[in-house]
């Protein structure tokens, strides 16, 4: 009888730190730092603003690449969003939609810390482009 | 008569022009570029593609194939069964469209070292139509051997012993390939495979047709299948039409390997490509599949399997 005790106290001591240790690493979530984007980024102008033949290509690439983390509709929900020490804000804020597209282009495609860098998964401008476009669409 | 030749060599001439123009305004044309998401991965099932990554792109791959599933769930349809094979690969882009591999195999405890070419990429404007690849592969038996001995035909009586050179085999492939549609892609490919040793009475040499292709059905999933044709072909044949078991003792019947067909689902991710699928040959490696698959398109024969891959850029 008293070996079921233990088990039974041992399960709840499990269940009860595995339950505080799981909202113990959701507050523990830093949020992200400014940004530092070069002048040359920041500047830069899309070629492919509002070239609608790029939004498959944009869907397709979001879905292949971003999804993971940032979630179907760039709320930052994905399934991999738990694992990130860093918050991942949202792109459908008007913080988020109202950076420059060479910003957005930096902070998609060049990364940093935990976001990674696509410049060789994906190698072509037109698609890098594709990208942003499709992430500013995002509702 | 003068005047002919006049009148060529004056339509020769307005030609010679219009080709000059021709290469003028080609200058002025675009570049045209490749087209876009023809397949996920550079693997298929236990087969090519023309994908490569970009350069100095590291790539693993995990192949494993379970045992066949007819024994049901007495070994949970393979799973529990001993037999299988395994193979881990790693491939690494060197140039633009240039990769060199290696691999290790379970069956056979085969070593291989492979190289894959994509010499043209089908563009969006189908100023190249089709992609063309080329893959070859030279693979090492490691298993032990001692107890095969090579009778010397030309000294009868004599035995050399199982050397080097008889745990090599070869193969080559030229593979050419179409994005039929955003959500189709298909390839067809001939090969060559050559082993230097093989069973008695069997084929060294082996020429292949190969057919595959992949049908998108989410933006992430597709449905994927893959079958290999080995050929019988007597000009290259070295069992002997006239061979019967009074003429040549020891022969057991015409020897043919079996075709392999495998279909299954791929999901893939940024990095990952993860394809499930079932399949009737053991053989993972190209020349192990075109000249040692011995058991055919049977439902008792297929296997579960699944094929990983994962990209790492520097």
């Amino acid at each position: 009888m008293k070996k079921y005790r233990n088990l039974l106290t041992l399960s709840v001591v499990v269940f009860v730190g595995s339950l505080l240790l799981s909202f113990v690493t959701v507050q523990d979530k830093k949020e992200p730092a400014p940004w530092d984007v070069p002048e040359k980024y920041v500047k830069m102008e899309n070629p492919y603003a509002g070239d609608e033949s790029l939004d498959r290509v944009g869907k397709i690439l979001y879905i292949k690449h971003c999804r993971s983390c940032h979630g179907n509709n760039g709320e930052g929900d994905g399934p991999k969003a738990a694992s990130m020490k860093t918050k991942i804000h949202s792109f459908t804020s008007e913080a988020f939609k109202k950076q420059a597209d060479g910003v957005i282009y930096y902070q998609s495609i060049i990364g940093r810390d935990e976001m990674p860098n696509y410049e060789s998964k994906i190698p072509e401008e037109e698609d890098r482009w594709a990208l942003v476009n499709y992430i500013k669409t995002l509702k | 008569m003068k005047n002919t030749i006049l009148y060529i060599l004056l339509g020769l001439f307005v030609c010679t022009n219009l080709y000059a123009q021709d290469e003028e305004s080609a200058d002025v044309v675009e570049k045209d570029k490749p087209v876009r998401f023809a397949w996920e991965s550079g693997m298929l099932i236990d087969q090519q593609t023309a994908q490569i990554p970009t350069v100095k792109t590291l790539e693993m791959v995990i192949q494993h194939k379970f045992g066949p599933i007819d024994n049901g769930s007495t070994d949970l349809w393979g799973i529990y069964a001993p037999a299988g094979n395994i193979r881990l690969g790693l491939n690494y882009v060197v140039a633009n469209n240039v990769q060199i591999g290696w691999g290790i195999s379970r069956r056979n405890m085969y070593n291989d070292f492979n190289a894959k070419w994509t010499i043209f990429e089908q563009t969006r404007k189908n100023q190249v139509p089709v992609f063309v690849t080329v893959y070859a592969n030279a693979a090492i038996d490691g298993m032990n051997r001692d107890d095969i001995e090579l009778y010397n035909f030309e000294e009868p009586g004599q035995k050399f012993d199982f050397g080097f050179s008889n745990r090599l085999s070869y193969s080559a492939q030229l593979i050419i390939g179409r994005k039929v549609t955003n959500a189709l892609s298909v390839q067809g490919a001939v090969s060559f495979s050559h082993a230097n040793f093989v069973p008695q009475w069997h084929d060294h040499d082996r020429v292949g047709l190969h057919f595959n292709g992949r049908l998108k059905v989410s933006p992430q999933g597709a449905i994927i299948f893959n079958y290999d044709v080995p050929l019988q072909i007597d000009g290259i044949s070295e069992q002997h039409p006239d061979w019967n078991s009074t003429n040549t003792p020891g022969w057991d019947g015409p020897y043919h390997p079996e075709p392999n067909l495998s279909f299954g689902y791929e999901v893939s991710t940024s990095t990952h490509a993860f394809q499930i699928y079932m399949g009737n040959s053991q053989a993972m490696l190209l020349q192990d599949m075109m000249i040692n698959n011995n058991t055919g398109i049977d439902f008792d024969n297929f296997a579960i399997g699944f094929t990983i891959t994962r990209l790492w850029s520097f």
